[in-house]
């Protein structure tokens, strides 16, 4: 496990509340009519997307190469009402405990993994393998809620968001001349980076674009993980995720690569600072997986 | 030298479409955030904006994405989208109902609602919840001479008047603006044939920098090392020509409006500078430059 930091925060004040949701079924907007999504260069395709239990991808495992369009790992939860399922969205932190309440694998614990953004706005659970053969779409997870509010004592610059106490205390973190650094695997320039910008920074998701896959190979981000922790540069996501010169943020990686442009790995935001205050260092174990000692 | 262009105007089918004027509307709590949090109730969208035109600045309005001309949409949801997709910048509007019915207008965007230039004494005959027909016609146009550029919501008439000339194989575009992919935003999460991708305009000193807060509404801009055809997104050796269809914002990730025209390869699509480049003039809907 990656030495813990002992950077001071208001863990001590933060309310924890539960929230809950249901083991979403897997949608698909246009059938019959159009089974199809369009790739960046036209052509039509028709391949497993967001939602329901997966059973083969899970966090720490490639985000890339797979037949699939921005699937989410483990188990994905969503509440039917538009303004429950906000709750659940924004409230759910990186990190958070989860517990599934009902059907075959009731009891077992897993953790909050990432959530999605624009168009499916779904939270993703890291449940272990075993238990998921166990479970049915329809299951429902409670989340001890634990995260908002949260900030950093001594750099008040940094916005924390959707992070949970216990993900910020197992980065790997430097201090220096007032600026705050976190262990990343590796850091995203602002031309790559897609959809989710414009779009809250409270819940959902940013995604790294990929239609470029030769710049990719050549940054080596097609080597990422689900479950790595990343910077974007370049990009402020403190109300919205925007461009702007020396901002940065930190998230992690939440789902798979599509063929889509724009849609290349979704990746949850866990913090942002406007000029400078956050910076990034290169950390190759900087995955949740090693963070939170994640059982397969 | 010059070479013919060669179209595929007598392909095209010219369908009419309609909408109706649109209130203005707000969501619930009615902010918008600066980058800093700071929240701001703005005007901009919808509804008929008298003195917002294309032609005129697209910064420095007290005004958030804000839709020049008469903002129109259809309250069914699938009519809508034919608003949406069938409509065409340039394409004829005419209003066919109320005090202004028989005023012809042009369409000059594309944005959560289909923007339609009329002349200002016009808009004052208007109201809310008037019809506004357009004929739509450039769904499917081509260029042959040019096949490896795709086209977007280019009319025949937006065709003729962007000033397009040919070298060899490449057709050059002339353009008010150019604009560096990492500023390109809102929109990325959307396909290109439906409405446009803002820029951001966040980073200001950026913005006074390049001298992108000199942008009009409906200036023609051009971006290298983008991909329109299937989605907006970064690719090297790529090309596309847009238009600035609505005004700034003041919340992250947004900015003004950038509607895709043409995409394609570097060497078969190029632009080159023109301040005057805008469809105000090149349109004549505010005369010629």
């Amino acid at each position: 496990m990656t030495q813990p930091n002992t950077l001071a925060t208001n863990e001590v004040d933060l309310v924890a509340v539960s929230v809950a949701g249901v083991v979403a079924h897997p949608g698909f907007p246009g059938l019959p009519a159009e089974p199809y999504r369009l790739a960046s260069d036209g052509t039509p395709f028709l391949l497993p997307t967001y939602g329901g239990i997966v059973y083969n991808v899970s966090t720490g495992d490639r985000a890339f190469g797979w037949a699939a369009d921005c699937i989410h790992p483990g188990v994905s939860i969503h509440q039917s009402d538009d303004n429950r399922n906000r709750g659940l969205n924004v409230f759910a932190c990186i990190g958070n405990r989860a517990r599934v309440m009902t059907g075959g694998a009731a009891g077992t614990t897993g953790v909050v993994t990432g959530k999605s953004g624009r168009f499916s706005e779904q939270v993703i659970v890291h449940i272990p393998r075993d238990a998921r053969t166990r479970m049915a779409v329809g299951d429902q997870l409670l989340i001890r809620s634990e995260g908002i509010g949260l900030t950093l004592t001594d750099h008040p610059d940094v916005s924390l968001k959707g992070i949970s106490p216990g993900v910020l205390a197992a980065l790997p973190a430097r201090e220096e001349d007032g600026q705050i650094a976190f262990g990343v695997t590796a850091q995203i320039p602002a031309h790559l980076v897609g959809a989710g910008l414009g779009l809250t920074s409270e819940g959902g998701s940013l995604h790294m674009q990929s239609s470029d896959r030769e710049l990719l190979a050549e940054l080596g981000l097609d080597r990422l993980r689900l479950g790595d922790v990343v910077a974007l540069e370049d990009t402020d996501s403190r109300y919205n995720h925007g461009y702007l010169s020396g901002a940065r943020a930190i998230g992690v990686v939440a789902s798979t690569d599509g063929p889509r442009a724009g849609y290349g790995p979704g990746i949850a935001i866990l913090m942002t600072a406007p000029a400078g205050q956050l910076g990034s260092f290169e950390s190759p174990d900087a995955n949740l997986i090693h963070l939170l000692e994640l059982d397969d | 030298m010059n070479d013919p262009l060669r179209w595929n105007f007598d392909q095209l089918v010219e369908m009419a479409v309609t909408g109706q004027v649109s209130q203005p509307a707000l969501r619930r709590g009615g902010y918008v955030h600066w980058p800093n949090g700071v929240g701001e109730m703005l005007p901009g969208m919808h509804g008929i904006t008298y003195n917002a035109r294309v032609g005129d600045r697209a910064f420095g309005w007290a005004g958030d994405h804000v839709e020049p001309g008469v903002s129109i949409a259809h309250s069914e949801e699938r009519a809508d989208y034919a608003l949406h997709y069938l409509s065409c910048i340039g394409n004829e509007a005419e209003v066919v109902t109320g005090l202004a019915r028989g005023a012809q207008g042009v369409v000059t965007g594309e944005h959560a609602r289909l923007l339609v230039d009329f002349p200002p004494d016009v808009l004052e005959q208007m109201t809310i919840g008037d019809t506004v027909q357009i004929r739509t016609l450039g769904r499917g146009l081509k260029l042959e001479s040019h096949p490896g550029i795709e086209f977007k919501q280019t009319s025949p008439a937006l065709a003729q008047a962007l000033g397009l000339r040919t070298e060899g194989e490449t057709l050059t575009c002339p353009v008010a603006m150019e604009l560096p992919p990492r500023i390109m935003g809102s929109g990325a999460e959307l396909n290109a044939e439906f409405v446009d991708q803002d820029l951001m305009s966040g980073d200001r000193a950026l913005m006074a920098e390049l001298g992108i807060d000199q942008m009009r509404l409906g200036d023609l801009i051009g971006i290298r090392n983008v991909d329109h055809r299937y989605g907006r997104s970064y690719r090297e050796g790529r090309v596309a020509i847009c238009l600035c269809i609505h005004g700034d914002s003041v919340m992250t990730g947004h900015g003004p409006g950038i509607l895709t025209l043409m995409t394609g390869p570097a060497d078969a699509l190029d632009f080159d500078m023109d301040p005057t480049a805008n469809i105000a003039h090149s349109l004549g809907i505010r005369g010629s430059a």
